[in-house]
């Protein structure tokens, strides 16, 4: 056998997917044994509040059946582990504190190590025509919306204080969260609808004036400039603004 | 284009993990060197690249890769090498390690030191990714045995005449692991202290001491316990024939305080200056 097909046997042999029998059992079985447990230790890792949240067994069960079903690619574990939070989505429809939770571990762990990006000073936030200006965001910026409870449980593992019961039929769950890192820290934040409106709109490259019609068609226009003040003062005051753009 | 040579270096270090990372910034600890893994810190930013700056301004620093892929038949990732390129632009290490062995194929990353087999064509794989490696890099590679559990029947050389001829084809340096020589022979049935003959020992640059495990078949290389009295001993007898070379303990889990690994550091440098002396 040369080493091409040599090789591409090991693969699936330590995968668990075909050829065991071209290598002695003993040793293939640490080889898969290694192999397997290097990723849910991984996985482990990433998901650290999803793991208490969700309980060993349980997480270990879903992360057994990401292994299966995902074959790293990437030279770092890092990588490892990015559709996890899909495959919990799939796997508890009914509870989605469980995926979104999921996305909040894992994207604070790709803050930690993200870009580095000094945010503006406040001092210098001038313009000479707000209504063209375009926000620039420090890199480790995501943002997604939420169905669940997701922030205020993943403070209250982080805390080790009680997590807020289970959301009943009228409750307003949290409309969204950002991460981004600040410094060395990465950070993440609640946000209302109206904050997850504007800040996508921003994200897309709209100008302050859109995201002011924006608010304006949600609010209507006696209340803009102060909601449009308050937006821009918590963005620059939470470092999530590299540099203004105008437009 | 021949590496270029590494200048010699001898000393006593710890691989540096996370718990130890504020003891080892906060106070100068009694080491020579200190040895991390190259890709936790080839990242974009935030605090791996702050804690490696910090940690430069203290001690020199080895960077011992787990991923390079080497043995592949597939050609050394490119955009792993201008990463690990641009993290030793940065931290100027003492040397860039990694491991005879291969990790993944055809975009398949096992995150895992898979063995060759030590025939003439595994060493033109090897030695081609080698030399593009080095290329890159600038720099000559240092190379270590991994532990291994399988054995391959159409292997035509021993593992240490693979290396001899893995450092004549490239210009490489060898690190020595210790405790895998002692897991791979002992697994394989062989006397680990055969394992140096046909070594070329002027090209060892570095020597890994470590713990293991015993497995339910045979030895595991899981680096989770302090050094065990075989492979003490087994560094005692290679020590008087290697002479003086950085060494250092490996521990990659279940992390004893600092205290103790510098314990087991102040044994390694008993042995090697009890070896110096009968020596002399």
């Amino acid at each position: 056998m040369n080493l091409d097909a040599l090789q591409r046997r090991f693969a699936s042999a330590v995968t668990g997917v075909g050829h065991p029998d071209d290598f002695e059992a003993r040793g293939m079985r640490v080889y898969a044994n290694n192999y397997r447990g290097q990723l849910v230790m991984a996985l482990r890792d990433t998901y650290a509040k999803t793991r208490l949240w969700l309980g060993d067994d349980d997480f270990d069960a879903a992360a057994g059946r990401y292994v299966d079903t995902h074959a790293p690619s990437s030279w770092t574990l890092d990588a490892y582990g990015r559709a996890f939070p899909d495959m919990l989505e799939a796997d508890y429809p009914d509870d989605p504190d469980v995926s979104e939770l999921a996305w909040l571990d894992s994207t604070l762990r790709d803050a930690f190590s993200g870009p580095d990006a000094e945010a503006i000073d406040p001092a210098m936030l001038a313009a000479d025509d707000w209504d063209a200006v375009e926000f620039v965001f420090v890199p480790t910026l995501r943002f997604r919306s939420m169905r669940s409870q997701a922030v205020a449980i993943w403070k209250a593992l982080a805390d080790e204080t009680m997590p807020p019961g289970p959301m009943r039929p009228d409750d307003q769950g949290e409309s969204g969260v950002r991460v981004w890192r600040r410094g060395l820290s990465p950070q993440f934040a609640s946000m209302d609808a109206h904050e997850c409106a504007c800040l996508d709109l921003a994200l897309a490259g709209a100008t302050f004036g859109e995201i002011c019609a924006l608010l304006v068609r949600r609010h209507g226009p006696t209340s803009v400039a102060a909601e449009a003040g308050a937006l821009l003062r918590a963005w620059v005051a939470d470092g999530l603004i590299l540099r203004l753009r105008q437009g | 284009m021949p590496a270029k040579s590494l200048p010699a270096f001898h000393g006593f270090g710890l691989g540096l993990r996370v718990p130890h990372y504020d003891a080892f910034l906060a106070t100068q600890q009694p080491v020579d060197f200190v040895e991390v893994v190259s890709e936790n810190f080839m990242v974009d930013g935030g605090r791996p690249l702050d804690i490696i700056d910090r940690v430069r301004e203290r001690y020199p620093v080895a960077l011992h890769g787990v991923s390079m892929n080497l043995g592949s038949v597939d050609e050394v990732d490119a955009g792993y090498l201008r990463r690990l390129r641009r993290l030793a632009q940065r931290v100027d290490p003492l040397w860039i390690s990694d491991h005879v062995s291969w990790t993944g194929i055809d975009g398949f990353q096992s995150h895992d030191l898979l063995p060759l087999p030590y025939t003439e064509e595994a060493l033109d794989v090897l030695a081609a990714n080698v030399s593009i490696a080095q290329d890159v890099l600038g720099r000559a590679l240092v190379l270590e045995n991994p532990s291994t559990y399988l054995a391959f029947a159409d292997a035509m050389m021993t593992e240490a005449s693979f290396l001899a001829a893995l450092c004549e084809r490239t210009g490489c340096y060898l690190l020595l692991d210790v405790n895998n020589i002692y897991v791979s022979a002992t697994n394989h049935g062989l006397n680990p202290d055969d394992w140096l003959e046909g070594l070329p020992l002027e090209r060892v640059r570095q020597v890994h001491l470590a713990g293991h495990s015993q497995g339910r078949d045979m030895l595991i290389d899981t680096h989770d316990a302090p050094v065990p009295d075989p492979v003490w001993k087994l560094y005692a007898r290679f020590a008087s024939r290697l002479g003086p070379v950085a060494t250092m303990i490996e521990r990659d889990d279940h992390f004893p305080p600092l205290g103790d690994l510098l314990d087991e550091l102040q044994q390694a440098r008993d042995i090697a200056s009890a070896v110096a002396c009968c020596a002399a």
